[in-house]
Formats: structure tokens, sequence, C-alpha cells
């Protein structure tokens, strides 16, 4: 973005000004700054006032003499000010810029108006928000108000959140903090930021006041703050009121807060502010020296009064964002133990005010524990320490609870029965059982044992779903004959394996071990592929099943066996 | 061959009611001829071949009647005079294997005692089942805890039963079984008469075989053929193939079984 310079009148140009490493000169215009490289024609940077958003300045300390430009969009700029002359000479450069700066900003501030920047900022959160945007107003399609439009509860929402976050307090030495410099002849300068101006704003309001009704047409900002340096510091022995003073209506009204924050007496009945004086027994060998002190120390005691005060209000500027409900508690409170009007004509205390105070209220003695107990409470307790005691159960509630424990109902229903029936037949099992001798070689019959055995062979009314089939009808001939093999050989190995045990001998260990590595080449040469073979024939049962029960039982025999030999030895 | 050191525990869980019996006994339904006593008689021939099996085999028989359950062996005062008892059985039964006797006169005893003076003045139709499994579990429990260092103790339950289910009881005896599967122990049953969904599900869960007995007269080859070898020998065996249990829930406010049931985030509600 490179226009020309010629086009706009040039308020000032400076030399010798380095962005980025590289030399330029810095043009301040009428509606914006820009800079361009040596030896070119064109701005290589150039930007709106009304796109700055702050500058900021190295501290003199620093070696580098800069000044940096903060845009809106949070980006910034920073330029290097090296004046061949010296440091010195780029110092005053820079300060040249900036006063000139610190004017033209705040003509163009205003542009940008806090709506828009939230209409900003909401675009650049939500990417859908910013595509909707493009495609329907950029394009055309309906203006950006009525795009806004649809989205007002949107944007206060956005408001009100940001309305909701936690102010920053304002520090209590701001008034210190700005340290004013002497220029030399028997003048003071100070540098005024925004921070400072709203915090003075926020502690005084009777200041914002006062600016609100002065700056634009009776007299100019800095004049407005000259003024206010100039009062400040004469009313701080406040002493003698020039009704001139721009500022002698702030100073009536502090005497006025001053006298309101010394009636409100604080309520606290763990603190006896009352017993509080300034005197202590050793002056004046226990005798009253309150009139002397009274009349050496009104300077100071009205400086004490000022810090007071300006503690007071920095106190009450941040409370003044909060809700109101707790100090309007508390001033209906002190509102009871009013006994302020009789004190407000000096700032100490006497004994025996606060003596007189407390007999004619004696109705707030009663009160006293109670209020104790509930200050005490709030300084103990604190809400996010204690326990969720109340989550929200659903209680489950049953109508009938029995229901839940019942099972069933029986597939076959219930025959009737009398309670007559009932007892006969009881009656009669416990005759029977009265003459019962038991009999058991007669307690089965051999037909009905053999009938339960026809019911439990396979094919009988009990064993449904196994086959009737005969198992050598089911497997083929050459596989019966394979399996026989398969046997026998296994038999006899493991008919020389078990003779070996007990293995008492040398010769007889020796063949166990012989006799356990066979049986182990057997399983792989024979019986795994004999089991591989069995699979094409799909046979539901399992037929080297037992061959292999065989062989693990071996197996465990001989593991057994050589634990107990290594067991031995060791 | 080293002897295993495993002993086997059977529970006999019978079902006592007089009520049941009695109707069986009268004949009424036509198949059932059997009466309590051989019933009893059917079951001592099976506990003594139970212990014949191994000398390391243990018994107990529970009684499950209409509103208790008692132990019908080992008797609960045993204690201190089981080695007199002994001796007493001894005596009576000539060369008869003490144990024997002693299993089967206490049954005898404490049976006869319990029909004649046990019954209440209220009569049910249907027995309490679950009290006598909680007890099994019980005795189990205990018995396994009791056991001698290196040994190993396999415990089942038997349960004969010829009344109907008491559907009160559901809740608790399906605990009484979720128990039992989680202490492993098989749960067999042994039904006489009518078909009981409960026991289904109890012996599904544990591993057990269930069965509905068509011959009541048949009782001890039925117990000799199903139940007397443990589940750890079942596999070899040739036995009944396990029937689909049907486990669906019942309707809360009708008892009905349902098909499609929808369950609450809040368990076992069903509606």
């Amino acid at each position: 973005m490179s226009t020309s310079r010629s086009s706009e009148d040039v308020l000032l140009i400076v030399n010798h000004v380095r962005h980025k490493k590289t030399d330029g000169v810095l043009y301040l215009m009428g509606e914006r700054m820009g800079w361009m490289v040596e030896s070119k024609n064109s701005f290589s940077l150039s930007h709106m006032y009304s796109d700055i958003k702050s500058q900021k300045i190295s501290p003199d300390s620093k070696d580098k003499v800069q000044l940096q430009v903060v845009m809106h969009d949070g980006s910034a700029k920073t330029f290097h000010f090296t004046n061949p002359k010296g440091r010195d000479v780029g110092i005053k450069d820079r300060d040249g810029i900036k006063e000139l700066l610190q004017q033209l900003l705040p003509k163009f501030r205003s542009k940008i108006s806090s709506e828009l920047e939230e209409k900003n900022r909401l675009l650049q959160e939500s990417p859908e928000l910013f595509q909707l945007y493009k495609d329907l107003v950029v394009s055309g399609v309906i203006t950006a108000e009525e795009f806004w439009e649809s989205r007002a509860d949107q944007l206060s929402n956005i408001g009100k959140n940001e309305g909701s976050k936690q102010s920053v307090g304002v520090s209590a030495a701001f008034l210190a903090d700005i340290k004013p410099q002497t220029d030399g002849c028997n003048g003071l300068k100070y540098n005024l930021t925004a921070d400072v101006i709203e915090s003075i704003f926020r502690t005084y309001p009777m200041v914002r006041k006062k600016h609100a009704e002065n700056v634009p047409h009776e007299m100019t900002e800095s004049e407005f703050w000259t003024r206010f340096f100039q009062s400040h510091y004469f009313h701080r022995d406040r002493t003698v009121l020039s009704s001139k003073d721009v500022f002698s209506d702030c100073a009536k009204n502090d005497d006025r807060e001053i006298k309101d924050e010394v009636t409100r007496t604080v309520n606290d009945p763990l603190l006896d502010m009352l017993k509080m004086t300034d005197s202590n027994s050793g002056d004046g060998f226990g005798g009253s020296s309150d009139e002397r002190k009274l009349s050496t120390n009104q300077t100071n005691l009205t400086m004490i009064r000022r810090f007071n005060h300006h503690s007071t209000m920095v106190l009450k500027a941040c409370e003044s964002n909060r809700t109101t409900k707790p100090q309007d508690a508390t001033d209906g409170a002190s509102g009871t133990s009013d006994n302020g009007p009789k004190r407000s004509n000096g700032a100490v205390a006497t004994v025996t005010n606060g003596d007189t105070d407390t007999s004619s209220t004696s109705s707030d003695m009663f009160k006293e524990p109670a209020a104790k107990r509930a200050k005490i409470r709030e300084k103990l307790a604190y809400e996010d320490l204690e326990g969720r005691t109340h989550s929200k159960n659903v209680n489950l509630r049953l109508h009938k609870t029995d229901g839940y424990l019942h099972g069933p109902r029986p597939v076959v229903l219930s025959k009737y029965m009398t309670s007559d029936d009932a007892v006969s037949a009881s009656n009669s099992v416990s005759q029977k059982i009265s003459d019962w001798a038991p009999e058991l070689s007669n307690v089965l019959r051999g037909s009905a044992a053999l009938g339960v055995l026809g019911e439990l062979s396979p094919g009988g009314s009990l064993m449904y779903g196994t086959s009737h089939q005969q198992l050598h009808n089911m497997v083929a001939v050459d596989v019966q004959s394979e399996l026989k093999k398969q046997y026998t050989a296994l038999q006899e190995l493991l008919r020389h394996f078990w003779s070996c045990f007990p293995a008492s001998s040398k010769f007889l260990e020796e063949k166990v071990c012989r006799m356990k590595s066979t049986l182990e080449r057997f399983q792989v040469t024979k019986l795994i592929p004999f089991k591989e073979s069995l699979k094409q024939h799909h046979y539901t049962i399992d037929l080297v099943g037992h061959l292999e029960e065989l062989l693990s039982t071996a197996y465990a025999k001989f593991d057994t066996w050589q634990a107990r030999k290594m067991a031995k030895r060791s | 061959m080293t002897e295993s050191s495993v002993s086997s525990q059977l529970i006999i869980i019978v079902d006592t009611n007089p009520v049941w019996w009695g109707q069986a006994d009268t004949g009424e339904s036509g198949q059932n001829q059997m009466s309590l006593a051989q019933c009893l008689e059917c079951l001592m021939v099976f506990s003594n071949s139970h212990l014949m099996m191994s000398h390391r085999n243990k018994l107990a028989v529970i009684a499950a009647h209409t509103d208790k359950s008692i132990f019908l062996y080992p008797k609960k005062d045993q204690g201190g005079t089981s080695a007199i008892n002994i001796s007493e059985e001894a005596d009576q039964g000539d060369g008869k294997y003490e144990l024997f006797g002693l299993v089967n006169n206490q049954i005898k005893n404490q049976a006869r005692e319990l029909v004649i003076n046990g019954g209440s003045s209220l009569l049910y139709p249907d027995t309490v089942l679950a009290g006598a499994l909680a007890m099994a579990l019980c005795y189990i429990h205990r018995s396994e805890k009791e056991v001698g260092p290196g040994e190993q103790l396999s415990s089942r339950v038997l349960i004969i039963k010829g009344s109907e289910d008491n559907p009160e009881q559901y809740m608790n005896l399906m605990n009484a079984v979720f128990t039992a599967q989680k202490q492993n122990i098989v749960v067999d049953a042994c039904v006489l008469d009518n078909d009981s969904g409960l026991l289904q599900q109890a012996c599904d869960i544990t591993g057990g075989i269930y069965l509905k007995i068509p011959q009541v007269s048949g009782l001890l080859q039925y117990l000799l053929w199903i139940f007397l070898p443990d589940p750890t020998e079942r596999h070899k065996l040739t036995l009944p193939p396990k029937a689909q249990v049907d486990y669906r829930a019942a309707c809360f406010c009708h008892r009905n079984l349902i098909d499609i049931g929808y369950q609450s985030s809040i368990p076992s509600f069903v509606a």
C-alpha cells in the first residue's frame, strides 16, 4: 500500500528513523503517518491515525531511542530514532513525534466506535460468521446494517459479558507514580497516560464531572490537567480556598465526603475504633494533651485526612462496580448505631463521647453477639471450600416394593387346593413317616432302573440331540484302523514309560528320559499329522482327545519326577 | 499313582414339603407313585454311594420345608457326641459301615421329627428353597475354611425338589445362585414334578445339570447315573444335553414373562 505524499499536508518530517534495520524518513500527515525508505519516493509504511490504538516509547534508561505504534488489530510497528548528531537529538526527534501523535490520536480515536471494534472481534473469533459476512455483505446481498441487526442479541451479549468482567482495581499510589520531571526552568512536566487519567476519574468522580463540563469548550485537555495539578497541589494544604479555582467545588465536595465517611462509623463488632486515640498515656503524664496537639498539628492533621480520603476513594473506586446489595446491608446496620454527628467536628474521638454513645444505644448490646458471630462466620467460611452436600439425587419411589422381589409366575398354574386338602395331605405324610422303617435294599426295582437306563442311553427320551448312530458306523474303516494303530503304538511306549517308575536305579532314570523324548517324537511325527488328517473328515467327535490326554498325563508325571530329583540334588 | 488330595463335598437339599408329598402320595396325578419316605430312602442310598466313592468325600443333607430349612445330616449338636453316636450306630448295624449307619439313622430321625413336629399351623404348597440354598452355601464356606493344609474341597449342591416355585423368593434365590457362581459351586437340580424356571436358571448359571425326571419311581437310578459323578468328570460322560433356558424377565406389574423388557438406569427394574 503505497501512496504519494504530495496530496496531503505534512505536519512533521523526521529524518534518520529506522524501521526493521532500514534507514528512512517518518512523516506525520493530516490523517495518517507514513515511513519511507531513503532514496525512495513512496511510503513503504502507511497507517491511518484511526487505526492506531496507542503509542509507546522506550524508557530513558534504554540505549536505543524507540517509539512503538500499536494498532487496533494488535500488530505493532517500532521506529528507531538514530540521529547522527547524538542520542539527545534522537530523543528530541522522538518526543516531537510523540507529542504530535498525542494530540492527533484522540481526534481520530472517536471515529472507531467501540461497537465497530466489537463487530470486528466477533468476526475474527467466529470463522463461520466471517464466512457468512463475506458471502452476504461483501458480495452485496444484504447491507452490513441488516447483517448486524439480525445478530443484535449476539452483540449485546458480548457487551454484557465484557461488562461483567472483573475490573482492575486502582493502585493506591497512582498519583505518586506520575513522577513529575523538572524541565529545568522552574516548571514541572507530567506524563499522563490514559490509565492514569482513568484512575483519576474513577477515584475522583468530581474531577470527571469537571472534565466533562470544561474540557471541550472552556479549555484544552492539557490546560485542564495543568490546572488540576496546580490546584491539587494548591489544596494539599487546604487552608485557603480560592473561589476562582475550577476545583474549589471538588475541594468542598471532598470535605463533605470526609465528613460523611467519618459519620459512617465502622460497625465491626470485633473492632473498637472508639477506643483508639492519637495520644499515648505517657504524654502529659496521664493528663489530657489533646488540646495542644490539635492546635499544633493542624496541617499534619489535614494531610492525614487527605491521605485517608484518598485511600477511601481508591477503595470506593473498586467497590463501585459491585452489586450494591451488601453495601445496603452494611449501611442499614450502621444506620442503627449512627452516633456520628456528635463527633463530626473533630477527627479525634474522645473516650467520653464513645461512652455516652454506647449507653444511649444500649439496644445494640443485644445485637452484638449475633453480629459478632455473623462477622466471624463471614471471615471463616469460604463458599468454595464447602462440601457439596445437596447433590440432586433422584429418589426412586416405588409403589409396590414387593413387586420387585417377586419372580415370574410359575409356568404351570398352581393347582387349586383347599386348606382341608393341605391338612389331610400333611397328615398322611406325617402318619407314613411315623411308622417308616427304611428298607434300603429294596429301593429300586430292576425294571424301573432298566427303563431309566433306556431313557438315559444315547437315543433315549432324555438324550435328544445325541445321535443314535454307533461310532463304528460314523468313522471310515481306514481311519478306524489308523486310530487303532496309533493306540497300540502309544500304549506300548507308555507301558515302557510307566514301568520305569519308581526310578530307583541310574539305568531306569536314563530310560525315563529316553522314553520321554520318544513320546515327544511320537507326538510330533505321528499324532499331530493324524490329527491334521482327521480334520479333513469333519468328525464331530474328538477322536485323538484321549490319546493327547494320555500323553499329557505322562508328561506331568515326568515333570514332577524331574522337579523332585532336582530339588533332592540341590 | 499318588492319590489326589481333592475331596468332594456334596450338599443335598431335599424338598420335604408335606403338602406336596401328601398329594403326590395320594396319586391324584397318577404318575407320582412315591412317598416322602421312599424318596428319603433313595436319598440314603445315593448318599451312601457318594461316601463310598472315596473315603474323603463329605456329605450334608438339608431339608427345605414349607417355612424353614434344617440340617438332616450332620446334626447340629453333633460336636462332641459324634464318637459316641458312631459307636452306638455300630452296635445296631451288624457289620455295616459305621458312617452309613450314622448317616441313615440321622436322616431318618431328623426327617421324622421335622415332619411330625415341625409342621406349623400354616401350610403352603411351595417350599422355601432360597433359605436352604443359602444355608448350604454357608456350610460350604465354613467347611472350606476348616479343611486341613494341603487339602482341597470341591463342593456342589444337589436340589431334589417336587413342589412349585415360590415366586416371592425369586430375588433371594437368584442372589444365592449368583453367590454360588462366584464361589465356583455347581448347583444341580433334580425335579420330580413341576418344571421350575428358577432352578433351570440356577443350574445354567452355575454350570450344573437340570433334570426333570420322567419316572419318579426310578429316582435312584437317575441320581446314580447323572448326579453321582463330580462335575470334573462329567464332560467325559454322555449325559443328557443342556436345554435352552428361558431367561425372559417377568413384567413388573403382571408377573407375566415378556419378550422385550425396558431396563431403567436403576438396576433390576424391568417394565
